[in-house]
């Protein structure tokens, strides 16, 4: 009887609750369809315009600048006693033309993180979209068991912080560490990993393959469970090998979701910068400097070159975009 | 309860720069505790007049009274009204006991006491007590069906609204349900309009119907007067399954005469006088087939259902359909002679489809016809 | 057939030896981790190197702590990510829901300034919001890092997509109910959208739990550090030994290998729906 009776006294609170609300409901005016679509909107896009729209504007600006200071004074103000709001004059800026954009060509290390990044890319991406279509391929074979566990396992890594993973590599790869551990055990002389451009390089692409496989062969796996199981058998009857039947019925069908993975990981490893900036500092003598972290020295590191910096972020965002349309227009066809 | 009237309903959908009419100038009255069913193709208006009712839709021009009450501008929870939709609309992440409540809960006075107690008291009139606390995606779709009926009752609305909400059913649970929901809606006295593009559930369900195409009622009536006297071509090929059989007749005194040979001798040429063209219509079930006759058919399919066969003729670039007899079995390709009565002979204007003559037999004297 | 049959098992060794040797080189790294994180740094350095772990993680672990604020930045990251993630996930269903289900004047135009925006690479963003964030005072704050990634594109683009699938008929029927449009909103479009919202959450989490470059140069103290600007700190300052870098390591992967671990499905359906941008 006792539950009866707190269950009553709750339901009271409740019925007071509801018939407060439906009050509230009855008393304020109610609004337009399109007054509630624009009160849902309007967080979101006074934060979209205040801390992306507007900086993406300003980057182009300030690419036509030489940075000379932080700015004082004031652009406006508003003063309503209790609140008070002022929009300072962000910089002191002295107007460049194209002259960013002109250096940019004589700039020797500009050039050379682009070249950094591309050949980074070049041995990245094909090595790890391989692998992950490998993976992918062997984890969606019939046969083989503990899918689940072996998944797990390999897109483990999905989960890794990427300064965190970093420091594990610069670890591992060491002069003392586990990679020159086991070339010792087979017998090859230790190598000097951070101290040879050549193999600086490929420690920055052991890292990013470890840390993005996983992640793209989850995606080419949910690829490959979207072909139809009668395609295979309608191959099997028609005596096709396995090879053929790779090459003939899961390449086409799955060509969408690998040509979006590619580019997917096209614009990541463009966008590098945690990897080289913790595991080799962008050496030796620059030779796995990326174009953000030549970015991020530019504007931050020793006297702030903003103006040059924005003038690199426009090219840059400009090749990333045009990937990323590229990238639009693939997946957009199907 | 209450009586529904619409006078002079208007909706006029803009998109951009151009509009479209859904529905012009409807005026239907629904009568206290009747089951009006809305009835027509898809795009015909049906479900827009219905969610004009419900105050899903601001009407463009005209106005919606329940009883002496206009509701033309209250929003649809003010309307007193419930509805059931066609694909149920149970909020999937709410049990069925919430569902059922979650409308009282929110506009309605009741103590939460008396909520769950008139919750379980309709769970046990559909029968669906044991499902209380499941979630919908745990339902079959006639659980389903149910809870959303259920959702509609236990408000205890003025007018049920139904858009529907038997066409995602199996043939043989639609039967069921159609009878239940008949029962129900007996047992309730609400008065109930409905929409399906169903002639049959129409006919089988419907205290009335009403028959819409192109935004406009055609026809209002009991099931039967509208499938004996329709009121236009339209309503005569839309009502009825297999459709009615329509040809185009040149009109020659008393004489009609069709493609491949096809004549008619009317006893009354009155529909037809001063008219060179007229549309015949004949119901396939008024068709007889005949030892020797002038019009003459060359058989193409005869499909046995059982009780009856449909045989489908060709009579030139027409084609016939008639309902006969199981034991008749013409063969695909025979030449067959066919008949029927004049009295069961429709006939249209070519032009406007406005129909000049409909059944006249008295509905007992059908027995007759298929005795001889 | 028996030809076939030998070449089936050879087919399935290769594959399953495959599969192994991946999963043993994607473990390698972490379980290193865990061997240098568990020894004092002396045995870890010497060569040829101890290969199995220690009992050294908490010496380590109090060594670190009292040299380093790094227990704080754990704090920081979780923090930040954690409301970030909620208010995010609030504000791109809100807006999601209104692009979805809702028609308003410069509806088009709006949706696709913001799609447009989708192919940038924001985080790129650093020099206006660092000049932004200094001239307002906010350097050095965690609004600073939270705030100019709220309105996050992708995040906005999936709720529209996803919102777009709940069938109008149930929002009528609530509308029947009796429930306001806000109603509507938060009692039957949020629960009914609970997995993509869980996915959501998890891309924004990682996005957040992932800035470096941003918060490297907005935080300054040590105490206000995240975890990856705290571990590139450490790393710097050569006064703190690997072990305690690596029981750093340790905690900013363990916790959320560990989620990935339970949240799998989610993971999986987070990273399904990140990479399916039309």
């Amino acid at each position: 009887m006792s539950t009866k009776h707190t269950s009553d006294g709750y339901h009271r609170l409740w019925d007071r609750f509801r018939s407060f609300r439906r009050e509230l409901t009855e008393r304020t005016p109610s609004l337009t369809r399109s007054q509630v679509a624009y009160l849902l909107i309007s967080p979101f896009f006074v934060l979209f315009g205040l801390f992306l729209l507007f900086p993406i504007v300003y980057t182009i600006y300030l690419s036509f600048f030489e940075y000379q200071g932080v700015g004082d004074g004031r652009l406006f103000y508003v003063d309503l006693g209790p609140i008070f709001f002022e929009v300072p004059r962000i910089a002191e800026l002295q107007f460049v033309g194209f002259g960013n954009y002109t250096s940019m060509l004589a700039d020797g290390l500009f050039w050379q993180s682009m070249f950094n990044t591309t050949y980074i890319l070049a041995i990245q991406v094909p090595i790890m979209i391989g692998l992950a279509l490998a993976l992918a391929l062997a984890l969606n074979a019939g046969f083989v068991r503990f899918k689940g566990v072996f998944r797990t396992a390999i897109a483990l890594p999905v989960s890794a912080n990427i300064v965190a993973y970093s420091t594990i590599f610069l670890i591992l790869f060491n002069e003392t560490g586990f990679i020159n551990y086991l070339l010792s055990v087979v017998g090859v002389q230790p190598i000097e990993w951070m101290r040879s451009e050549f193999w600086a390089r490929k420690t920055i692409v052991g890292a990013v393959t470890w840390r993005w496989t996983g992640y793209n062969m989850i995606i080419l796996l949910a690829g490959l469970q979207t072909i139809p199981q009668q395609l295979y058998e309608a191959a099997e009857i028609d005596g096709a090998s396995r090879w053929e039947k790779f090459r003939y019925v899961t390449l086409p069908q799955l060509k969408p979701v690998l040509l979006f993975v590619v580019v997917l990981s096209t614009i990541g490893t463009f966008k590098l910068f945690a990897e080289p900036y913790v595991i080799t500092g962008g050496g030796p003598t620059n030779a796995t400097i990326t174009i953000v972290q030549y970015i991020y020295e530019e504007a931050f590191v020793g006297s702030p070159n903003l103006g040059y910096a924005s003038a690199l972020t426009v090219v840059f965002v400009a090749i990333v975009s045009v990937i990323s349309i590229v990238q639009i227009k693939i997946g957009g066809d199907d | 309860m209450a009586r529904i009237d619409i006078t002079d309903l208007v909706k006029v959908y803009d998109s951009g720069d151009e509009s479209i009419v859904a529905v012009e100038d409807l005026d239907l009255g629904v009568k206290d505790g009747e089951f009006l069913v809305l009835v027509g193709p898809s795009g015909c208006g049906k479900s827009t007049t219905l969610r004009c009712i419900a105050g899903l839709e601001d009407v463009t021009e005209g106005s919606i009274h329940f009883g002496d009450r206009e509701v033309t501008d209250l929003r649809g929870s003010e309307r007193d009204v419930a509805m059931v939709f066609q694909n149920y609309a149970l909020y999937p992440h709410m049990t069925v006991r919430q569902n059922i409540g979650f409308g009282l809960k929110l506009s309605s006075s009741l103590p939460s006491a008396e909520i769950a107690e008139r919750v379980e008291s309709v769970a046990e009139m559909l029968g669906i007590t044991p499902l209380l606390d499941d979630k919908p995606k745990e339902l079959s779709g006639g659980q389903q069906q149910r809870v959303a009926l259920g959702r509609a009752i236990v408000r205890e609305p003025a007018v049920f609204l139904m858009d529907e909400p038997l066409s995602n059913l199996d043939a043989k649970l639609r039967a069921e349900m159609r009878t239940e929901l008949q029962e129900l809606q007996h047992d309730l006295d609400v008065t109930t309009v409905y929409v399906t593009h169903d002639q049959t559930e129409a006919m089988a369900m419907g205290d009335r119907i009403a028959v819409m195409n192109d935004g406009i009622l055609q026809q209002v009536g009991p099931p039967e007067d509208v499938y004996r006297s329709p009121a236009n071509e339209f309503v005569a090929t839309f009502i009825g399954s297999p459709s009615i059989n329509l040809l185009t007749a040149e009109v020659d005194g008393t004489t009609l005469s069709g493609p491949a040979g096809f004549t008619y001798e009317l006893s009354n040429p009155e529909p037809v006088e001063g008219r060179s063209r007229v549309r015949v219509g004949v119901r396939p079930e008024d068709i007889t087939l005949v030892k020797g006759g002038s019009n003459r058919a060359t058989v193409s399919v005869v499909e046995p259902m059982g009780n009856e066969n449909f045989c489908y003729m060709e009579l030139g670039e027409h084609e016939l359909t008639a309902r006969i007899d199981p034991t008749l079995r013409p063969q695909a390709g025979e030449e067959v002679a066919f008949a029927f009565d004049e009295s069961a002979l429709y006939l249209f204007d070519v032009d406007t489809g406005e129909a000049l003559k409909t059944k006249t037999d008295a509905v007992a004297a059908g027995i007759g016809t298929e005795a001889r | 057939m028996r030809e076939q049959r030998r070449k089936d098992a050879v087919w399935k060794f290769l594959t399953y030896s495959f599969i192994l040797v991946m999963t043993v080189a994607m473990m390698v790294p972490l379980y290193w981790m865990i061997v240098a994180a568990t020894l004092p740094q002396e045995e870890f350095i010497q060569f040829p190197p101890r290969l199995y772990p220690g009992t050294h993680f908490f010496e380590n672990f109090a060594v670190l702590h009292a040299e380093t604020e790094f227990v704080v930045s754990i704090w920081n990251s979780v923090f930040i990510a954690v409301v970030y993630t909620v208010l995010s996930v609030l504000l791109c269903s809100m807006a999601g829901f209104a692009f979805a289900k809702y028609e308003f004047r410069f509806k088009e135009p709006i949706f696709y300034l913001i799609l447009a925006t989708l192919v940038l690479p924001i985080q790129l963003l650093v020099i206006p919001l660092f000049l932004m964030m200094s001239q307002i005072g906010w350097m050095d704050t965690f609004r600073a890092i939270i705030l100019p990634w709220l309105a996050n594109p992708i995040g906005i683009f999936l709720m529209r997509q996803n919102m777009r699938s709940i069938p109008d008929a149930l929002l009528e029927s609530a509308r029947m109910d009796g429930a306001t449009e806000f109603q509507i909103f938060y009692r039957i479009a949020l629960p009914a959208m609970r997995s993509s919202l869980a996915a959501l959450a998890i891309i924004l989490f990682l996005f957040q739990w992932d800035l470096f470059l941003y918060p490297l140069v907005i935080l300054e103290s040590s105490a206000n550090y995240t975890i990856p600007v705290a571990l590139s700190g450490l790393e710097e300052s050569r006064r703190i030994n690997y072990d305690q870098i690596m029981v750093a390591s340790s905690l900013a992967i363990i916790p959320l290998a560990i989620l990935f671990l339970v949240l799998q499905k989610q993971f999986v359906s987070g990273i399904l729906a990140g990479s399916l941008k039309e």
